[in-house]
């Protein structure tokens, strides 16, 4: 099977990358920091679903883990970012921009 | 026990620190440690269907994945409330 070589690169890809998320998830000190290893496992997790869509072609198992993959990158940006407003109202108890915090904003 | 069942078994183990995270770190620390741990699960399900030969099984995954989305807006919002 010429197919094999693909998968397990691919696999191999995607569990490497969800375990570093992981070691960088428990390594890092603040919260906003352990944030950013939720893209990473996104990513694993598309590869690993990529992997099993190559073994199997587009039948039943092939196309719903390719969406799957796609979905969970998709919601993960989106879980990310609503994580991080939440972070930071629990920490400054707003949302909004302080007045004096040194932030980088385009006014209208 | 094929090479399926294997990096299952290798992303299951890697749900052990996020476990830890959400029990010992702050409520936030737990909260991206859930969401992690959510992308993880996932990732085992749809392996699982494939190596145990259960193609349908793949719709636990499906459900999984939306229902870790539903739960992590739910928690950031909670979270944002309670303060």
């Amino acid at each position: 099977m010429t197919r094999e070589l693909p998968v397990a690169i691919l696999l191999v890809a995607g569990v490497a990358l969800m375990l570093l998320s992981c070691v960088g998830l428990v390594a890092m000190r603040s919260t906003l920091d352990r944030l950013h290893y939720a893209g990473p496992a996104g990513l694993g997790a598309l590869l690993v679903s990529t992997a099993v869509t190559v073994e199997e072609s587009f039948s039943l198992i092939g196309n719903k883990s390719l969406a799957v993959g796609v979905f969970v990158v998709l919601s993960g940006v989106v879980l990310v970012h609503v994580t991080a407003r939440a972070v930071r109202v629990h920490e400054l108890g707003r949302w909004e921009i302080g007045r004096g915090e040194d932030v980088e904003v385009e006014e209208p | 026990m094929n090479e399926w069942l294997v990096a299952a078994t290798v992303l299951v183990v890697a749900l052990a620190p996020c476990l830890a995270l959400c029990m010992a770190g702050q409520p936030v620390d737990g909260l991206v440690a859930l969401e992690i741990a959510g992308i993880l699960t996932t990732a085992i399900l749809v392996l699982l269907a494939e190596g145990l030969h259960r193609q349908s099984f793949v719709d636990l995954a499906v459900v999984f994945a939306v229902l870790n989305f539903a739960g992590g807006l739910a928690f950031a919002r909670m979270l944002e409330r309670r303060l």
